[in-house]
């Protein structure tokens, strides 16, 4: 599978549907190829939803071959806290840098409606570009700021955000 | 032979007998004077003798008096005695077996009465306490368990001031080193103007501490759980608005702008009340840093702009120099000038004016000042403003929008700031002035 210049894709994990969808649809509508999951373990030991309009073809991924290739196509994560199944978002950050190299300059926007000072902490720790709290943003305001993040990739310092 | 040489034997016997004869005269009269001396002793002592008699019977009269009143006042005080005791027994066992701990002092601060409930909460029989010293018993810890000094203590601070003294904050050391939470009241007990003890009455409030949790930590998760459906909305509402999915005719622009505007002050709503909870749950953190306050309150002003202009409000900024490094949390720090300026801008009349100044107070301290020329509070009701969910009768006359949680916020997060918030809102229609005085240093960093 190979990826289309210019076109950046991004991995949305989010565990509840409706919510998946309009990011979904939204980063589409601003050009984003699109990896959808709604728990940890569908990012990396099965089935890999694969829902964008952009790049990616909706299929499903089988092989962790096929998974990891795609992972390499992945230039930001935007991600939820609380997931489908017994790992949440901190789990899937601490097992994404583990992996290092490349994985572990991607930019990962946490959109979660959690605001416990504890988790943002860790999220801050663990070097996460920012925190937003869900409901008081837009969905445009989040991808201007990933947009910003990917055209320069210079590393900024994680900044919690709450309106 | 001389006659006087001559004297017959018998002459000296006459004159011997005439000698006699006049001393005996002189004896007679003495006897009969002391006869008659006798005499008017006699009378006098019969005189005597008969008051006497007066006397010993009026002594009758009084004993017999005596004896009665005895009878009687014996009888009084026994009569009184038992009523007292009865009294006396009524208020001990009231005293005893009120649900509230208590504790009686005299005026040097020994015990001098324990109750059964006291026993019970301090794990010490009566015995072991009375007589001892209200500092030895019922040990005092702060709430961030530091034990309270003796001259701090509640019961100390009531001998001293000759008033009423009450605390909730404290939690009470049992001999076992286990501990709970108390509330207590102490009132000095005043007799002539003087302390001559207190009462100290105090009670366990574990289980209200515990129902006051549950219920913050159930407005908590209330208010997380409907945050993910007000995002749905917020999203939905936003891509349609945006005419991401085609474009809308204007009635249907209006009508889902409304959905996105009410949907907005849900979402502002349920964040109020997780402050509120954050705050009351202790979870509330101060994370402070280097903040420059004039770059914050520009940031506020500019998101207010709309409404500021909306209203034709003149408004006026001024920020002292050497505040661009205070220590405070940003995101605090902006709530406080964010609701105190929004409530400004909501309750001033279109046409009116509002200013901001921040200045240093002194070396120390920061002060905000938000005036306004607006409807003011209502002096009766000046005494509530803080307060969780009121709102002033005059502004709710006037506008639905608002939560009541503003200012306690405000008020809850400069306290722990250790900063102070006061106002002015002299009559109504003349507008009102906030105070914020914080620390410029800032006050540490806080997890209670």
């Amino acid at each position: 599978m190979k990826k289309i210049p210019n076109k950046k894709t991004i991995l949305v994990i989010e565990d509840e549907r409706p919510l998946l969808e309009a990011v979904n649809d939204k980063l589409s509508k601003n050009g984003f190829g699109v990896i959808a999951a709604r728990s940890v373990d569908q990012v990396f030991n099965a089935n890999l939803e694969r829902n964008s309009l952009g790049i990616i073809s909706a299929q499903t991924i089988k092989q962790a071959l096929d998974y990891l290739d795609d992972l390499e196509q992945v230039d930001a994560i935007w991600l939820d806290h609380n997931l489908l199944g017994k790992e949440n978002g901190l789990d899937f950050v601490k097992k994404f840098r583990a992996n290092g190299g490349r994985w572990k300059d991607i930019p990962i926007f946490v959109v979660s409606n959690t605001e416990s000072p504890k988790t943002i902490k860790s999220y801050v720790d663990l070097g996460v570009s920012k925190y937003y709290v869900k409901s008081n943003y837009r969905l445009d305001e989040i991808i201007k700021d990933i947009k910003m993040s990917l055209d320069q990739p210079a590393k900024r310092p994680a900044k919690r955000a709450r309106k | 032979m001389d006659k006087r040489a001559f004297k017959s034997p018998s002459d000296d016997i006459i004159h011997d007998l005439k000698i006699l004869a006049a001393e005996k005269e002189s004896v007679r009269r003495k006897l009969v004077v002391t006869a008659a001396k006798l005499a008017a002793t006699a009378e006098k002592l019969a005189a005597t003798a008969k008051e006497k008699e007066v006397v010993r019977r009026k002594l009758a009269v009084t004993a017999a008096k005596l004896e009665l009143s005895h009878r009687t006042l014996e009888k009084n005080v026994l009569e009184r005695t038992k009523s007292l005791e009865i009294v006396r027994a009524k208020e001990r066992a009231i005293l005893l077996s009120i649900g509230d701990g208590l504790i009686a002092t005299d005026e040097k601060g020994r015990i001098i009465l324990i109750n059964r409930t006291a026993e019970k909460l301090l794990g010490t029989p009566s015995a072991d306490v009375v007589g001892k010293l209200y500092s030895e018993i019922a040990l005092l810890e702060d709430e961030y368990g530091t034990p309270v000094q003796p001259e701090k203590h509640p019961v100390k601070m009531a001998l001293k001031s000759g008033t009423t003294t009450t605390g909730t904050t404290y939690y009470n050391v049992r001999n076992d080193k286990t501990k709970f939470p108390v509330a207590i009241t102490v009132t000095p007990v005043i007799l002539g103007g003087k302390v001559i003890g207190t009462i100290k009455v105090f009670r366990d409030i574990t289980n209200d501490r515990e129902v006051d949790k549950a219920k913050t930590e159930f407005v908590s998760l209330a208010s997380h759980q409907l945050r993910t459906p007000l995002s749905t909305v917020n999203w939905y509402a936003e891509m349609l608005l945006a005419g991401d999915v085609g474009g809308l005719n204007d009635k249907q622009k209006k009508y889902l702008d409304e959905v996105y505007r009410s949907n907005q002050r849900m979402v502002e709503l349920v964040n109020a009340l997780l402050d509120v909870s954050n705050l009351e749950l202790g979870t509330f953190v101060i994370e402070p840093r280097s903040t420059d306050i004039c770059k914050l309150a520009r940031d506020v002003i500019h998101e207010q702009k709309p409404q500021i202009d909306a209203r034709k409000i003149r408004f006026r900024f001024t920020c002292g120099r050497n505040l661009s490094s205070m220590r405070a949390d940003p995101r605090l720090l902006r709530m406080v000038i964010q609701n105190i300026l929004a409530n400004s801008v909501k309750y001033t009349p279109p046409g009116g004016k509002i200013s901001l100044s921040i200045t240093s107070a002194d070396k120390k301290d920061m002060l905000i000042k938000i005036a306004d020329s607006g409807y003011g509070i209502p002096r009766r009701q000046h005494s509530k403003i803080f307060t969780k969910l009121f709102r002033a009768d005059n502004v709710r006359e006037k506008d639905t929008d608002g939560t009541g949680l503003g200012l306690y916020i405000v008020k809850s997060i400069v306290e722990k700031s250790g900063g102070k918030i006061w106002f002015e809102s002299p009559r109504e229609n003349r507008g009102t002035t906030f105070y914020v005085r914080l620390p410029i240093k800032g006050a540490g960093r806080k997890n209670k």
